[in-house]
């Protein structure tokens, strides 16, 4: 699914001083937002959440509490 | 009525059992037991969180550590804190901090703050660190030795012993001062600082805090200190040996041993000059006619571990009583001095707590509860403390739920409980077994399901991400190539 793609609309402005800023460091604007995006959804820490509470209640229940 | 002030004194690394109000023997602290008299003593103060990075959250801005995220340390660009509440409410603020390099602008802790001064530079830190030794033809041969030695566990062994004593030889043909060995600004320091900022104040009400790394590893306190404490015969070449033996990763517990007394020696004096400082501070305060009307809280971000379960320094590897339980005095007018309270009590409910009483508005976002009302009455409520951490590498969630008398530890990691009773185990050697004290453990567990709940349903995505793309950002100045700013963003 990766080389699937999607537009997106952004306003003028923003993009052109965000190419402005990327130069030397991204290839293109597509490049600096896949790589702010991937950067943002690693952060995994609601799920890592959950699945530690789901430990807990499992725990809880070996101890006939649930 | 005039405005009350504020004073926080953070202290790095101070333990609870290593303060005289809060019963160590050792006459250390000798100025804040005389201030505990006047104050509110809170004897069971448990972080939220150890080390520094996931301590001070919750105590700047009232949130659990993992509140964020795990990738994110520090407060997140427009958190509330206790700084930002203040500056709102009209006061003078001013932190002055010891080198701590999580405690900077890059982790957001100069929000707030008219006046932020972290020390990292030597310019202002007064601290010279010694240049790095030149490669010499030496190195070569060193380099081949080593890698001979590598082979096998017992040559290895050999090697790491004998390059420890030539480097140790090597250094002890110099001649070196505690002072030029100190990596940190000690705290008289910064207090002369903070005095100054206090000299410049009119009238308005403040809020100042100092974060002293005097106890801090590697131990090199000012020789004044220990002369103070009638320890004459550990020189700096002494100290250096100890700090450099101490931070050997090559000998185990058992070896480590025979240095303990010595290095406990080296950071009590830390303590006690931290101690000595503060007492310079309330004399100026007291000159300036401002003591009366100030609230002055002392307390610490993480204790420190003396091999007590075979660690050193403060790595949250685990969670033990020397890492989560600190000193917590708060002196405060209107505050009926001379008390001691037990039962546990969070750093997470700190910031709120000073916020009413200094008659300051308290955030909606903090986590935390004012307990203004019980210290006030001379009763804290009985409620069980948490205190998390993230492990290096899984960055699944370490914690522990703490009552009065049980304190039990969950490591996700390997999905493991362990209950102890701190009432008659306080060393934590004995775990209980799932068929001791089943309600106990079966309690606690419940309080830690809730927290996690609280946790994920609570979570601030928009303050997560502003965090997070502050240090994708700063990465991103600091090195302009593409895969070297997500390597330093994964590693940094």
């Amino acid at each position: 699914m990766a080389n699937q793609l999607r537009t997106v609309q952004l306003p003028e402005d923003l993009c052109v001083q965000a190419e402005s800023w990327l130069k030397g460091r991204f290839d293109s604007l597509e490049g600096l937002l896949s790589f702010l995006l991937a950067e943002i959804v690693k952060d995994d820490g609601a799920k890592l959440d959950q699945h530690e509470e789901e430990i807990v209640q499992q725990r809880l229940r070996d101890l006939g509490y649930i | 009525m005039k405005r009350r002030s504020l004073i926080l004194v953070t202290v790095d690394c101070l333990r609870a059992d290593h303060v005289g109000f809060q019963g160590y023997a050792c006459p250390v602290t000798p100025f804040l037991d005389s201030v505990a008299k006047n104050s509110v003593v809170v004897s069971d103060a448990v972080v939220a969180g150890a080390p520094t990075y996931f301590s001070f959250p919750a105590i700047m801005a009232s949130r659990y550590p993992l509140g964020l995220g795990r990738e994110i340390l520090g407060i997140a660009p427009d958190e509330l804190t206790l700084a930002t509440a203040l500056q709102e409410a009209g006061f003078a603020t001013a932190a002055f901090l010891a080198g701590n390099p999580y405690l900077s602008p890059r982790f957001g802790y100069d929000q707030g703050f008219d006046e932020f001064h972290d020390f990292l530079d030597s310019d202002s830190s007064g601290v010279t660190t010694a240049p790095l030794q030149r490669s010499s033809p030496l190195s070569g041969v060193n380099r081949g030795l080593e890698a001979i030695a590598r082979r096998t566990r017992l040559t290895a062994t050999a090697y790491d012993e004998l390059y420890f004593r030539y480097c140790q030889w090597i250094s002890s043909r110099e001649d070196v001062s505690l002072d030029q060995l100190r990596r940190y600004p000690a705290a008289d320091v910064l207090i002369g600082k903070a005095c100054s900022w206090l000299n410049g104040l009119r009238d308005q009400p403040f809020f100042l805090w100092i974060h002293l790394m005097d106890p801090h590893h590697p131990y090199y306190p000012p020789q004044e200190a220990l002369s103070s404490l009638g320890i004459l015969n550990l020189s700096a070449k002494r100290a250096r040996f100890l700090n450099s033996s101490w931070n050997r990763g090559d000998i185990g517990p058992g070896r480590l041993q025979r240095y303990k007394a010595e290095i406990i020696s080296l950071y009590d004096a830390g303590v006690h000059w931290a101690d000595k400082q503060l007492a310079r501070l309330v004399a100026a305060l007291q000159q300036l006619q401002r003591w009366d009307d100030t609230a002055f809280v002392v307390t610490a971000d993480h204790g420190e571990e003396f091999l007590e379960h075979g660690d050193r320094y403060h790595s949250p590897t685990s969670l033990p009583e020397q890492l989560i339980h600190v000193p917590l005095l708060v002196r405060a007018p209107g505050l009926s001095g001379g008390t001691t309270l037990s039962g546990p009590f969070s750093l997470i409910h700190l910031a709120p707590t000073l916020l009413e009483a200094i008659g300051a508005e308290v955030p909606h976002s903090f986590q935390g509860r004012s307990h203004w009302g019980q210290l006030s009455a001379g009763k804290l409520p009985s409620e069980p403390a948490i205190a998390e951490c993230a492990e290096e590498g899984t960055r699944t969630r370490l914690m522990t739920v703490r009552d009065g008398n049980f304190k039990l530890v969950i490591r996700f990691r390997d999905q493991t409980d362990t209950l102890y009773d701190l009432k008659n185990d306080p060393g934590e050697r004995s775990p209980l077994s799932d068929a001791v004290q089943k309600n106990e453990r079966v309690q606690l567990l419940q309080i830690a399901r809730r927290h996690l709940r609280e946790s994920r349903e609570g979570r601030d995505a928009s303050s997560g991400v502003r965090a997070r793309l502050r240090e994708i950002r700063r990465s991103l100045d600091r090195r302009p190539t593409q895969s070297a700013a997500l390597e330093t963003v994964e590693h940094g």
